[in-house]
């Protein structure tokens, strides 16, 4: 069973600097939770570059190769038509919709790898929600967890963020 | 000396943001109180008006679709008429939104934070109106879909990609698609907050389903970040190429008056000076009804006044230069177009309009005092609305209704149908509006939160403290 020690704060200078000496103490499985993103939070937390754009970018070029093959295929090799005797295959004409299925592939996979892969949303439940004090995260409060599995070691990490100037701890655990 | 100093330093420090001593939990209070609030009279009398216009409009698209467009107005010579004047109207507005959201955040203007949520809803709901038109202009829509999306029907055709009316479907479901997702994405923090600030049941479920289970984790705002920032990279050159298509619409043919290289930027710098009017029209009574004039302040409707009439510049340089051309270009069909149709002929009391709201009336926001009073910026902004649709009126009827051999000469009247379809979609996205101010938070509240919390620690480049006593002589040159 996951247990999650929690503690709150009330200035997200003071939370930043918590979980960068929580993380230097050697405790693991960190995250923070606040209403907006803190400045310094990913450093204080060590956390990897994001592979947002490495998506975003490839995304990009496949949506701008695909749309450009879409309208070539369709007009130049299935089904060539004849406009005003103008060739069945024209580079100029077929930019702006190469433009436009570029931005849209890439649009599309950045929203929906964020969703479901890098925040692993939808996700209604989570243990931390276990507490209803944890509500002020999204409103007005600045939260540090640690998971754990072993119960023999939430006393010891609860001391540790008591230390670190949380001015409320407690330990929720997962039910589900 | 001194007091040259303390002048130019009034005179530099901006009018604050956010107005009064705020924090986290007054935010969050005042932002989402609307939402909590049992509805106002007011509110719910305007929603009743919206939905019976919005009655009359889906009468009015039944009556097209089951008798055909010969019920609009428009016939050969004026092919175009209401149906597409709409459109580019509706669609113009909606860029305000965008640049609001999107390239605004990149140039950092940190006053478009209390605004973008509201000019994003307005973006998407004006798309949905302009989408109605030309669907509805092919005639019969449930046929429309083979010629606008390449699936694989069983006519073994495919849609003609060279021309600009296909780049328009793909522009345009492109930039709905965008500015929804972009909405979407940041609305999930605010989402959040409702769902951790209801009181009922009901609504913690409710807004629990859209805020996905989003809980701030530090994990999450790191991908976040750039992930808005990358939507918003990708709304920047999304909202000039679609208002240049829709232009392009227009500027590849051959007609007299559609045919110039001016059109696309002329074009989305009307969309822009129209959208922040429109913003301006929907945003002066809402910040006054709804209890946001702590962070929509004189300053961002200062801004925004500023914006029209940089934009506003631009679109007369347009007109300036669509007449010198046509000048230039010796060309009688251009110059009959320009210097006869539009001015001296029968639908020249729209062109006079349509100086007049266009040119005229923005030339008013070189004043501050017009800029910082609300009744001159909501009057001026409706007039630029107007003349902006007037714009449209007659780039599209007066190019067509006298082409290029007088015995096809004729007048454009639009019918009650096209008047009711008008008036109608302007209710939906009214209705469409007034249901979002009630459900969702209007203003993007972690943003104004992060905001807030950046001018308290001096980051945003601004203090929200104004320096203790009076200045002291070259303490100006000294900073």
């Amino acid at each position: 069973m996951r247990r999650f020690v929690l503690g709150e704060f009330s200035e997200p200078a003071a939370c930043v600097e918590a979980a960068r000496k929580l993380r230097e103490g050697g405790v693991q499985g960190l995250d923070a939770y606040s209403p907006y993103p803190l400045h310094g939070i990913d450093e204080a937390l060590e956390l990897p570059r994001s592979k947002v754009p490495l998506v975003a970018i490839s995304g990009g070029v496949l949506g701008a190769l695909g749309g450009y093959a879409l309208q070539w295929w369709m007009n130049a090799v299935d089904w060539p038509l004849n406009i005003g005797n103008r060739p069945p295959h024209g580079f100029w004409t077929n930019i702006p919709i190469t433009f436009e299925s570029g931005v849209l592939i890439c649009v599309l996979s950045i929203f929906f790898s964020s969703i479901f892969y890098f925040f692993a949303l939808p996700r209604p439940y989570h243990p931390v929600f276990e507490s209803e004090r944890f509500r002020t995260a999204s409103l007005d409060a600045f939260w540090i967890s640690a998971e754990t599995t072993d119960q023999e070691a939430v006393p010891e990490l609860e001391r540790k963020f008591r230390e670190a100037g949380a001015h409320k701890v407690h330990t929720v655990a997962e039910t589900v | 000396m001194a007091e040259t100093a303390i002048e130019a330093r009034t005179a530099l420090r901006p009018l604050p943001l956010i107005q009064g001593a705020q924090d986290d939990g007054t935010l969050n209070k005042s932002l989402n109180a609307y939402v909590w609030q049992p509805p106002q009279r007011g509110w719910l009398a305007l929603l009743l008006i919206g939905m019976a216009g919005t009655g009359m409009l889906f009468a009015a698209v039944t009556l097209t679709i089951a008798k055909g467009i010969g019920t609009w107005g428009n016939n050969i010579p004026v092919a175009w008429a209401f149906g597409i004047i709409n459109f580019v109207w509706w669609i113009g507005i909606g860029h305000a939104g965008t640049l609001i959201s999107a390239i605004l955040l990149l140039f950092q203007q940190k006053w478009r934070t209390s605004i973008n949520r509201f000019a994003e809803a307005m973006t998407l709901f004006a798309v949905m109106q302009a989408a109605l038109f030309p669907v509805l202009h092919t005639g019969r829509p449930w046929f429309a879909v083979y010629w606008l999306f390449p699936y694989p029907s069983t006519n073994s055709i495919w849609p003609q990609f060279k021309s600009p009316l296909m780049w328009d479907v793909f522009a345009v479901s492109t930039y709905f698609i965008t500015s929804l997702l972009f909405w979407y994405l940041g609305l999930i923090p605010d989402l959040a907050a409702l769902r951790d600030s209801s009181t009922s049941r009901r609504a913690r479920v409710a807004y629990g389903i859209f805020a996905l289970g989003w809980r701030g984790s530090a994990r999450h705002w790191h991908h976040y970040k750039i992930a808005y920032l990358l939507l918003a990279g990708l709304a920047t050159p999304l909202v000039l190429s679609v208002h240049t298509i829709v232009s392009w619409d227009f500027a590849l043919s051959i007609l007299p008056g559609w045919h110039t290289t001016i059109f696309p930027p002329y074009f989305v710098a009307g969309a822009v000076f129209s959208g922040f009017a429109m913003v301006l029209t929907l945003m002066i009574p809402a910040r006054r009804f709804m209890g946001l004039k702590h962070v929509v302040t004189p300053r961002h409707l200062e801004a925004m006044a500023k914006v029209m009439l940089c934009t506003g510049l631009v679109v007369d340089y347009g007109y300036l230069m669509e007449h010198f051309i046509a000048w230039y270009s010796g060309n009688p069909y251009e110059m009959h177009v320009f210097f006869f149709t539009r001015p001296l002929g029968p639908y020249a009391w729209a062109y006079y309009l349509q100086m007049f709201c266009n040119v005229v009336v923005p030339q008013m926001f070189w004043l501050k005092w017009a800029r910082r009073n609300v009744w001159t910026l909501w009057v001026g902004s409706v007039l630029i609305n107007v003349g902006m649709w007037f714009e449209r009126f007659n780039i599209i009827v007066t190019s067509l209704h006298q082409d290029f051999i007088p015995s096809n000469w004729a007048m454009y009247y639009p019918t009650w149908v096209d008047l009711t379809l008008l008036g109608g979609t302007i209710c939906f996205f009214g209705t469409l509006f007034l249901l979002f101010l009630k459900f969702l938070p209007a203003v993007a509240v972690s943003e104004v939160k992060e905001l807030n919390h950046e001018l308290h620690e001096g980051h945003a480049g601004v203090s929200l403290h104004t320096p203790p006593g009076p200045l002291h002589a070259g303490e100006l040159e000294s900073t």
